[in-house]
Order: C-alpha cells, then structure tokens, then sequence
C-alpha cells in the first residue's frame, strides 16, 4: 500500500501528457484501425467489429486518448494566451468522447422491419441473446452470448438446459444423425442426397420427408426453373399407373395411395367445367378440385391443410420442368415423349438424364431413418459485395437432460421437456417502443427508362395513447418520436410480392454533446493556426 | 414488310444517300436520348457506347455518332460494311477465344455466333475474378451490340398525345412519316424526320441541359486545362518573368473552373460524386489554395506545388480511363440532395488538396537533396512550407471527418460506424496529428519530417483510391488486374523506392 503511494503521481501525469506519449496512442489507434478495415474487408462488418472496434484493448486505446488529450491540457495549466486555440481543440475532444461515451451505454441503436398494414413496435438490436420460451407457462428467459469473433465455452444452466458453446461465425458439416423422438417400425421417414448437374451448374442436393429434419433440408427444392418434390417411397408405384385421369390420392399417415379409377370414384365437372371428385374417407366425404389444390376443400371453397388426404394431379406438372423423387426412384414428364417416365435409381449408382438441358441426376446415399444434420463447426466469416457468403450461422450448443443439441439463428429447437414444451432461439436483443408503426406505402422510384432506384419512401402510422398520426419517411428526411429517430434504411418484399419497410431505430443523448465539441475543435484548430501565424508575424516584425 | 418499303423508298429517292452513309450525319448528334437513367445528346451516348464497345472513339473513318446510326440502320434493312471489333485484354479471355498471342480484336459478328458458348462460359463458377469480370463484361457488350443492332437501343423522343414518349428507332421512323416529309424535301426525307424528334423534346423540357452537355463533350476543357498547367511550370523554369507563369496558372484554374461549373450544371448535384471528379476537384482546388497561399505568403513555392500537383491530376483526369470515367450517371438514392454530403466530401477532398502539395514539395526536396544540393537554411524553408501545408490540410481533413459524421447522422442516424470510408479518412488524420505532435519530440527531426511528410501521403491515396479499389473488391476477388488497383500498386511501389533511394544520404549525412 505505502509502495502505491509512493508513485511520483507527478511524473505519471507528466507521461501521460506529454507528446511521446500522444503519438503513441495515436499510432497504436491507426494501426488497429488499418487492421480493422481489412479485416471488414475480407471477413465482414460483424468480424472486424468483434477482433477490434468493439474490444476491450480498442477501446483502451481510445480511453489512453482520452487521458492523453485531459493531461496534456491540464499539465498547460494556468492558461497562457498563445494555447486559448489548444486548449480550445483539448476540451472539443473531450467533450466529444464524453458524448460518445454517453451514446455508447445509453443509446439505441436498431432496426424496425414494416408490413403493410400490421402494428409492430419490437426494434431489433444487436446483441445476440438465446431465449427460452415456456408457451404453456408464458415464461420466458433470455440470457446475452458472449462478443468474441471465435466460438467460446460456456457453462450456463436454467432449469434443464445447460449453454455449451457459442459459434459466432458457423458453418454446417453435413451429418447423419440418430433421430430424437421415436417413430414407428414402417413410418415413412427417409431422406436421400442426390448429385444434380447441368450445363450450369453441379450440386449436392439433401432432401427429406424426417418429421426432424431442419430447415435446411426440406422436400420441396427449387434450382432456377426446375423444382424437385421428395415424396415417401411408398407412394412410388402410383406414379406409374398410367390411369387416364392423371390423379393420385395418397394418406399421408401411411403413405397409402391409389388411383380414382381403381376405387370406382366418379371424376365429375362443375358447370364452369372445373374437375371435381368426391372420396368418402372414414366416413366423411372429402371434395377435390384436381387442378386448383392438394387439399380438399369445404362447403364455402376453403382448403382443409390438416386433412390426413391429399390429392395429387400430374398434369399440373408437365408443363415447368419437374422432378418427383421417391428416394430410390424417380419420376418426370417428357414432353418429346408425351408421357411420364420412371426411373430406378442406384446408391453411388450411375447418373440418370433428364429431359431439360443436358441435366443429370444420380443418389449418392439413402437412409430410412437417419437425420440429416448440418453440425455447426466454427469458421472464419468471408465477405463478398457486402454480404457475408460463409459463416452468417450463429450457434449454439446445449446439453438437456444429458443430450446434446444445436440452435442456430435459422433453426430454432422445439421440444419437449419433461412433458413441458420449451421454444429455444438463437436470435437479437429487442426492445419495445412505446407506441406502435404499420407501414400504409411503400414507393420505390426508379431513374427514367431504368430500373435503378431513385429513392425509397415509406407511408407510416403511428399509433400513440389512441392517437394515430400520419408520417412520411424517406431517404434523409427521418420522423421524430419521444426520443427516437427513424430513418429510411433498407427494404424487402416478402413471398406475396409485397414491399416490406425497414426503418433505422436510433436515441442518441450524446448528440449534441458531440456537435458541441466538434465545433470547438474546428474553430479551436483554426483559432490555434491563427494565432500561431500572428505571434510568428509579430517575431518577424521584431527582429526585422 | 415496312422495312423492305423504307430501303426502296431510301433507294428510289436518294442514290447519292446511298452511296455515302444513308442519313446518318453529323447533324444527328445534338438528337436528346434517353440512356443510363437520364437525357442526354447523342453523341455524348454513341461516343460512350462505341468507345465501350470497341475501345475508340472512331470506328475507321466513322465517327461514333455516325457508326451508332449505321449500326442501328440494320434493323432497318439497310446493310452497311460497318464492322465493329471488341478488343481484348484479358490473356484467359484470349485464350478462351482462340486468339492468337498478338491478336487483341475479334468481331462482333463473330462473337455473336459464338454468343450461346460465351453465356455458359460467363456462367461457369470460377475462382478467377478479373477473368469473370472480363468475360461478364463481354457478354454484356454483345447484349448491347444486339440491342443497337436491332434499333432498340436508340429511344427518339416523340410526342404522342400531347405526352412525351420515348420510341425505339424502328417505331419512331414510319413511313408514313417519310412520306409526309418526301413532300417537303424530296432529297432527303429522313433527316428531318429524324430532328423532329430534338424539336418535340425541346417543347417539353427545354434543350438548354443537354445542348450544354453536347458543349461540354466537345470543349475538351480537360486537355485545354492541362496544356495550360503545363506551359505554365515550363515558363517557371523558362522565363525570369513571374507574372506569366501566374496568369498561365490562373487561366488553367479558370478553365477547370468552367469544366467543374458545366459539369454541376449538367448533373445538377456538387462535383464529387465519383473518381473522375473527385480527382478533378482536388487538383483545382489545391492549385486555387496554391495561388492564395502563395499571396498571402508572397512565396513563389506554392504556385510551383500547386501547379505540379494540378498536372498529375489533369493526366489522370486525360489519360486514365480505364480508371476514371467521365460519364455522368445518376446517384444512389442516400446520395441525392444531401447538403451535407456534398460539405463532407468537398472538405475531404480539399483537405486531399492540401495534403497533396506537402507531398509535392517533400518530394521534390527528397530528390533535390539526393540528386542534386541543397542548404539547411532552404531545407528548414521547405519544411516551414510543408508544415504550412500540412495545417491548411489536418485542418480541413479534421472539419471533413466530423462533417462526415454529420452526415452518417443525419442519414443513417449515427455519428460513426466504423465505415471503411470513413474509418480511413479518419486514419488519415491521425497519421498527420502524429506527424504535427511527433514533429516536437526528438523522434521526427527535421530531416526526417520532410521524408515522413512524402510517405505519410500513402495514407491519403489509400484512403481515396484503395478503399474503392482494394479494400471494396474483398478477399476474394484476386484483385490486382484492374485499373484502379494497378494504379495504386504502382504508385506505392514508387513512392516507397523514392524514400528508399533517398534515405541513403540520411545515413551518408549523418556518418
């Protein structure tokens, strides 16, 4: 203790104010900037920010600054008139950094997605966070994952759930996987991977019908024009019918599947001549419309999509290219022939052709009741045109009741634990505003007789204390609201064709702090070079 | 049908037409267009078009204006021996196009043929990015040969209805407009059908824009500014006399002045928005900083910087293309009508200005130093000089950064987000403040100032060029085939073996 206070506090100071010491901290600034923008270069925004910008040591620097800019003022202390511009300069940089500091624990900084027409006030931030959701309770836990660019350990618990592992930048490494619930000796669960090529392109493709199969394979794919349909192995055989009605009815239950003409059901028209068939199934009579929809529909032309029934016609799909893949089999139209073609196909066998373009397809693997998974492993993020092409996957790994499970950004989990349901996302921070925006118009200008945007302009509601108010926002013509700034930043269209609006979300107290000290340091800087130049003049004028 | 009418039509009334280039003339090239977003004359858009298609401004002894009419005269029928060849540069695209080592043209004709092979080609995923570029680009130029060839690429005004519609060649030249006019001027109906079109647009918005911009084309202030910079620091060297090398220096301003003027005329925005005139904008403004420095500091010194950075900038501007294009195009939606963007980047870019005629007057002492002799006296004059400079600069570039940050906030809502850009611009003024607080210490002595001062301007031409040639272009594009990026490399190179070569006398000094 007495060795502490024996430090020449003095000379600290003196160091710390003096011009060694700025440059260094300059320099050491510089170089983790010139650092920093090649590393946003090639590995992204979020990368650069998590090694250097947003760390500890960078912002160490910034506070040796700091420190640096406070005791070289104070160490020209009492004032002398030749350093007014100087001391002018200091404190503009000192206040600025106490703006900036003020923004950074106190501001918001987000995003706000609008649909037309529907209220939503939950701004997204940046933050990562996993949340736990109990729907049954309306319980709901969330818990911050760590800021590092590689993936870190964790060792958290709630309940059950125990957080492993964070993988801020992740990639799949495709696996099979045991599945986690059970299923039945002859459910229809199986997945196959195929190789497809063409004169364009040439890919792996993982298909699957598993009840626990992510979002990342599914049964529906489609690759430009041409779309693939994964259906049970079971249902294969009808395919082949060439019963003239073109129509399959299949159980989705037991992959049971029939033809119209086989059972004796009558295929009728409506007076708009629609085709229509009527199927009596455990004793109720189903109504299909072949050519409008898979699903039976009511009395007033709703579809029924929880029916166990669905209706397949092959004449909707003999006009776009269409592939039907039944794991070992597949099945399409060719038009040069007028009819519908099955093929058999072999594991690692060789490639089938396929009428459209010089297109090949051949399996490489089939399992009957493996999962298949794409494990997150850790990466470096690769950026390119601005957008992240590897690694935008953020995981994470649990472990729940002495099983391991993986969350990702895209794949949330949903299970049950101990006959409670459970909802866990990887997802951001958000935040709710006190009042609620729908978007009413989106409008999108465009350059004459191009199609490049000439501006973007957002229709807004506002809904405050049963107030609704009407806004407009558009490229730097922001709206104000209790505290919040929202500016015109991004827009999508969602799958209907419909332009959604993203607004940026922001509250910033430091604000005018930070115009305060600009201004001081611009006209201290100049104030400073001023009187500079003066007290040289006046040197002159003396000695000449 | 119509078409085999006009060629009879074309032949029965005109053989001398015939004999020669149709109707295409030279009248034809103050015709309003609607290209690329906006209106322009035509021979702004067929120079442009021709000189991307082909690499020259003149197709044999066509000019572009009349071998874009030729070109779209096809799609009328009208065969001409126009034959337009793309040249190529790229070594795997020659390779891919079986030319020969030597053999940098090949047909557009040919090219078309072999159109079908080139699109699966531009398709195929490759590693190699300035050779995806170069075949991407290729297939877009056969996209737009086609596009003139069949007359749609060229839009005439016309008024329907009381209603300003843009007709492609072949809609807007009907017969029964060529009929209408034969009775008129029975020698040649064509061109007058045609100038119809300039007079239709002209009662709607006025011709005023783009007849200054078909002006503007065909001033050439760029070459006339250059030649004027340049006579004028040869007379610094030729003649006693002061005053000519100072009213040389400001005509060639007042020129760039008048280019820069036209240019925001035109645009209707600041002078900023792109390579071209931000390199333009720096060299007049540090040549106009020169000559005002030089006043108020009665020193000849500063019209010398000024004059020799003004060079280097009017090349550039003259001479690379590949890098910097004259084109004036629209903007980006967050880039328009924004005041304080324009304050930012003119600030920036002036305080670039500044910073440049450090570099010039370091460097020239560098090699005066090593080449040639030089007092200590002169040398601490130099370095007074140079650090006038730098004031003017860091006190600029400081004023730009916050005005940037201004306008992120005003924009995007925040001050500063780590922007490349911005970050750079940023890393440029802490180079410089290390330079003006290190000059106190006994880390930067005199002598060595002068040599920091010429590398620390590094800093800048990356901060300028290499965020948008290199930093842009990403980890994945092997990036050192285009322009902007050899360019750069080469600068740096340069740069680097000068403070290499003159470091020696340092040590030869000090020994």
């Amino acid at each position: 203790m007495k060795k502490f206070l024996d430090i020449d506090w003095g000379s600290v100071e003196r160091f710390i104010g003096s011009l060694k010491f700025a440059v260094i901290v300059i320099s050491l600034f510089t170089i983790g900037m010139i650092i920093g923008t090649f590393l946003e270069s090639y590995y992204g925004t979020d990368f650069a920010n998590r090694m250097i910008y947003k760390t500890f040591a960078f912002m160490l620097i910034q506070f040796g600054m700091l420190l640096s800019i406070i005791f070289a003022a104070t160490l020209r202390l009492p004032p002398k008139k030749r350093l007014y511009g100087f001391y002018v300069i200091h404190s503009g940089l000192i206040i600025i950094g106490i703006g900036s500091l003020i923004t950074y624990v106190a501001g918001v900084d987000g995003q706000i997605t609008l649909a037309p027409n529907e209220p939503n006030r939950k701004v997204i931030l940046t933050k990562d966070i996993l949340k736990i959701t109990y729907p049954s309770e309306g319980k709901q836990i969330s818990t911050y994952l760590p800021y590092s660019a590689f993936k870190k350990e964790m060792d958290e618990t709630y309940n059950n759930i125990s957080i492993k592992e964070f993988i801020p930048f992740a990639q799949g490494k495709f696996a099979w996987t045991e599945a986690i619930n059970h299923y039945p000796e002859d459910a229809q669960i199986h997945s196959s991977k195929y190789h497809f090529k063409n004169a364009f392109a040439e890919q792996d493709i993982t298909l699957s019908i598993h009840p626990e199969a992510g979002a990342d394979f599914e049964s529906t794919v489609n690759m430009g024009p041409l779309s693939f349909y994964y259906y049970p192995e079971k249902i294969a055989h009808c395919f082949e019918k060439n019963n003239p009605s073109k129509i399959i009815i299949w159980n989705t239950i037991t992959a049971e599947c029939f033809t119209p003409e086989e059972r004796g059901y009558a295929i009728k028209t409506t007076s708009s001549k629609n085709r229509f068939i009527v199927i009596n199934y455990k004793n109720t009579y189903l109504t299909f419309f072949p050519d409008f929809s898979p699903y039976p529909m009511d009395m007033k032309l709703q579809t029924d999509e929880k029916s166990e029934m669905r209706l397949f016609s092959k004449k909707l799909f003999e006009e776009k290219p269409s592939l039907f893949l039944f794991g070992r089999k597949a099945a399409f139209y060719s038009k040069a022939d007028q009819n519908w073609k099955m093929t058999d196909l072999e594991i690692k066998g060789a490639p089938v052709s396929l009428p459209w373009m010089g297109a090949q397809i051949s399996l490489i693997d089939h399992q009957d009741r493996l999962v298949p998974f794409n494990i997150p492993e850790a990466i470096v993020p690769i950026q390119k045109n601005g957008s992240l092409i590897k690694g935008d996957t953020r995981a994470v790994r649990l472990e729940i009741l002495d099983k391991q499970y993986w969350v990702t950004n895209y794949s949330p989990l949903s299970l049950m634990i101990q006959g409670k349901k459970v909802i866990i996302e990887v997802t951001n921070e958000s935040l709710n505003l006190p009042f609620e925006l729908a978007l009413t118009q989106f409008k999108m200008d465009k350059d004459p007789g191009t199609n490049n945007p000439a501006s973007y302009e957002s229709f807004v509601k506002l809904f405050s204390n049963g107030v609704t108010t009407n806004h407009h926002v558009y490229m730097n013509h922001p709206m104000k609201e209790a505290g919040y700034t929202f500016y015109q930043a991004s827009y999508s269209q969602d799958n209907q064709g419909q332009y959604n609006t993203t607004l940026a979300v922001n509250v910033d107290q430091g604000r005018s702090l930070k115009y305060l000290g600009s201004l001081m340091l611009v006209f201290g800087a100049i104030w400073h070079y001023n009187l500079n130049n003066k007290n040289k003049n006046k040197k002159a004028e003396a000695l000449s | 049908m119509k078409n085999i009418f006009l060629l009879m039509l074309l032949t029965f009334f005109s053989t001398s037409l015939l004999a020669e280039n149709y109707f295409c003339k030279k009248d034809l090239e103050v015709l309003p267009i609607l290209q690329g977003g906006r209106v322009k004359p035509l021979f702004v858009h067929a120079s442009e078009t021709i000189k991307n298609l082909t690499g020259k401004s003149t197709v044999g002894d066509y000019s572009a204006v009349e071998a874009y009419c030729l070109l779209s005269l096809n799609a009328m029928g009208l065969v001409n021996d126009l034959k337009l060849e793309a040249r190529i540069d790229h070594v795997d695209l020659m390779k891919f196009l079986g030319l020969a080592k030597d053999q940098h043209f090949i047909s557009y004709e040919e090219l078309i043929n072999r159109e079908e092979e080139i699109k699966l080609e531009a398709r195929k995923p490759t590693e190699n990015q300035s050779y995806k570029n170069a075949i991407g680009k290729l297939y877009d130029n056969i996209f737009f040969y086609k596009q003139i060839k069949s007359g749609d690429n060229w839009l005439l005004a016309a008024n329907n209805n009381g209603i300003l519609d843009w007709q492609p060649l072949t809609v807007y030249l009907t017969e029964a407009k060529v009929i209408a006019q034969k009775a008129l001027t029975p020698n040649d109906p064509f061109l007058p059908v045609l100038l119809r079109s300039k007079q239709d647009f002209d009662k709607f918005n006025g011709n005023e824009k783009y007849e200054l911009e078909l002006f503007y084309a065909k001033a050439g202030l760029a070459a006339w500014a250059l030649s004027l910079s340049l006579i004028a620091l040869a007379t610094l060297v030729l003649f006693k006399n002061f005053n000519i090398t100072l009213s040389l220096a400001a005509i060639s301003a007042l020129v760039q002045m008048v280019l820069i003027g036209l240019r925001v005329t035109i645009s209707g925005r600041a002078p900023i928005t792109n390579m071209y005139e931000t390199v333009l904008f720096s060299g007049f403004g540090s040549l106009s900083l020169a000559l005002v420095l030089g006043h108020l500091k009665k020193e000849k010194l500063f019209v010398y910087m000024g004059l020799a950075y003004n060079v280097c900038t009017l090349m550039m501007l003259n001479f690379a293309n590949g890098m910097l294009t004259a084109t004036i195009s629209p903007l980006v939606p967050v880039l328009r009508d924004n005041f304080w963007l324009s304050t930012h980047v003119t600030t920036v870019i002036l305080s670039y200005g500044a910073l440049a005629l450090s570099w010039i007057l370091a460097n020239t002492v560098l090699i005066k130093r090593k080449f040639g002799s030089i007092t200590k006296k002169d040398e601490l004059m130099y370095s007074d000089i140079i650090y006038t400079t730098l004031k003017w600069g860091t006190t600029m570039l400081a004023a730009g950064v916050i005005l940037g940050g201004v306008w992120a906030d005003y924009s995007w809502g925040r001050f500063w987000g780590w922007d490349p850009k911005e970050t750079w611009s940023l890393i440029v003024l802490c180079v410089y403040m290390a330079i003006l607080h290190g000059r106190y210490t006994s880390w930067i002595r005199p002598n060595r100032f002068i040599t920091i001062t010429a590398g620390a301007f590094l800093s800048v031409m990356m901060a300028w060029f290499g965020v948008n040639y290199i930093l842009a272009t990403g980890l994945h594009s092997y990036g050192f085939s285009e322009g902007g990026a050899v360019f750069l490399g080469s600068f740096f190179i340069l740069q680097i073996t000068l403070l290499v070569l003159t470091r020696n006398y340092q040590k030869e000094s000090l020994a």
